[in-house]
């Protein structure tokens, strides 16, 4: 027989307590990766039912963090629908031996860059690198955070973050019509 | 720390996560070389035009209210049995009141008069299982004899439960009782199976007879259905296929 503590919950934690406070998380983190709001809604729909379903799962105390990774892999998986090409995904992470942020090596003066220039750089590089800046600088989410929400390690947060930058200075260049440095 | 040391920490220095022993190496350097320094305010530049400048998109609040729609509805899945099979779910035609019923037990929600009855229906359902289940609770009148048993309501109800034994096939009936539910007095029939008990609550339908609703709520699982005037919903610890041939069995066994 099921244990009858089963229906006296010590404390009334549901799923909408603990999880929709972190929908405008979700929803930001959707809409960054999928670059529309409508397959943002949708895949944070989604993501929110198997979320519910997986709730009876979820023991930790960081419901942020269970919340978007499951948001995110939900994101990725419509991401890799869409893509024409298959194995486009190229992760370099574990490609090159340098870890050097080079988003400092530069001929770009951050202060000026206009936020729309931002936002459309941001949108032009990889989703993967895409992601550990939103979760890094929208959410302010820490490396230990973001290796949890995206199941990597913290040396790979922080080596995408890194070439996140890269890629970002790289595409505001070619925004602003200056050749790559 | 030299220049070639200092560079790939450049990152995490600017993000914080840098440990503190690293972290005051690497202010050290920082002090005497310009060319690492001027990198390192650059990065923090960025840092601060990507926390400045990109916006953070709020949920719409349709999707919010979708959102809570569908988590409501939907159904908590029971954790699978011991066999590792999950119950063939029959949510089927009437899979929204359900589904409604299960998510209100789960969440604790009552939302809106039609939900309010089936709702309340059943968290009185599983706690008079539940309470029926302690010692000395179970049975009013303890009886295997249907003969016995039937007789025993009369005078207590203002209808007539159908009692039948099952212990031919299994679920031998091991007496029964009288409840409050749906804000009437209900007989309770209880049967066993193994070591489990399976508790069929019995009230009249009259104007508001119960949809037929399958709902498994963290290893309990229950039905119910309407049938000649009367509200039948059953409810027990057993596995869903096998309380689903309690039910078939005991409609037959009651025509």
């Amino acid at each position: 027989m099921e244990p009858m503590e089963a229906f006296v919950p010590a404390e009334p934690r549901t799923f909408e307590q603990l999880m929709l406070p972190h929908l405008d998380a979700a929803y930001n983190l959707a809409r960054w990766l999928l670059r529309d709001p409508h397959d943002a809604e949708d895949a944070v729909q989604d993501a929110c039912l198997r979320a519910h379903r997986a709730f009876d799962r979820f023991r930790g105390s960081d419901g942020r963090a269970w919340l978007l990774a499951i948001v995110r892999n939900t994101c990725f998986s419509v991401l890799r629908k869409k893509r024409r090409e298959p194995g486009e995904v190229v992760f370099e992470d574990d490609l090159h031996g340098s870890t050097e942020d080079p988003a400092e090596a530069n001929a770009l003066a951050w202060r000026e860059i206009k936020g729309d220039l931002l936002r459309q750089a941001l949108e032009r590089i990889p989703a993967e690198y895409r992601e550990v800046i939103v979760l890094h600088e929208i959410e302010g989410m820490a490396y230990r955070e973001i290796a949890s929400v995206a199941d990597i390690p913290i040396g790979t947060v922080m080596s995408r973050l890194s070439r996140g930058r890269r890629k970002l200075q790289t595409e505001l260049l070619t925004l602003t019509g200056k050749a790559s440095p | 720390m030299k220049c070639e040391d200092v560079r790939p920490l450049l990152g995490a220095h600017a993000d914080h996560e840098l440990d503190l022993i690293r972290e005051v190496e690497l202010e050290a350097h920082l002090q005497t070389c310009s060319d690492c320094a001027q990198r390192a305010q650059a990065l923090a530049a960025c840092r601060q035009a990507l926390r400045d400048s990109l916006p953070r998109f709020a949920a719409p609040a349709p999707l919010r209210q979708k959102i809570l729609s569908s988590v409501r509805a939907d159904v908590r899945p029971v954790a699978p049995f011991a066999s590792g099979k999950r119950p063939s779910w029959s949510w089927g035609n009437l899979g929204g009141i359900a589904a409604s019923l299960a998510a209100a037990l789960i969440l604790g929600y009552g939302w809106g008069n039609r939900h309010a009855r089936t709702d309340s229906l059943w968290n009185e359902a599983i706690a008079d299982h539940v309470r029926s289940l302690q010692a000395g609770h179970l049975m009013d009148v303890v009886s295997t004899d249907q003969h016995t048993v039937k007789p025993w309501f009369i005078g207590k109800l203002d209808f007539s439960p159908p009692v039948a034994d099952l212990a031919d096939v299994g679920f031998p009936l091991a007496g029964g009782r009288l409840e409050r539910l749906d804000g009437q007095t209900a007989a309770a029939l209880v049967f066993h199976r193994r070591l489990h008990s399976i508790n069929l609550f019995i009230w009249p339908a009259a104007q508001s007879p119960v949809p037929p609703a399958h709902a498994g709520i963290d290893g309990y699982h229950g039905e119910t259905w309407s049938e000649g005037g009367l509200n039948f919903l059953a409810v027990s610890e057993i596995p869903a296929p096998e309380l689903d041939q309690f039910i078939r069995d005991y409609r037959s066994r009651t025509k």
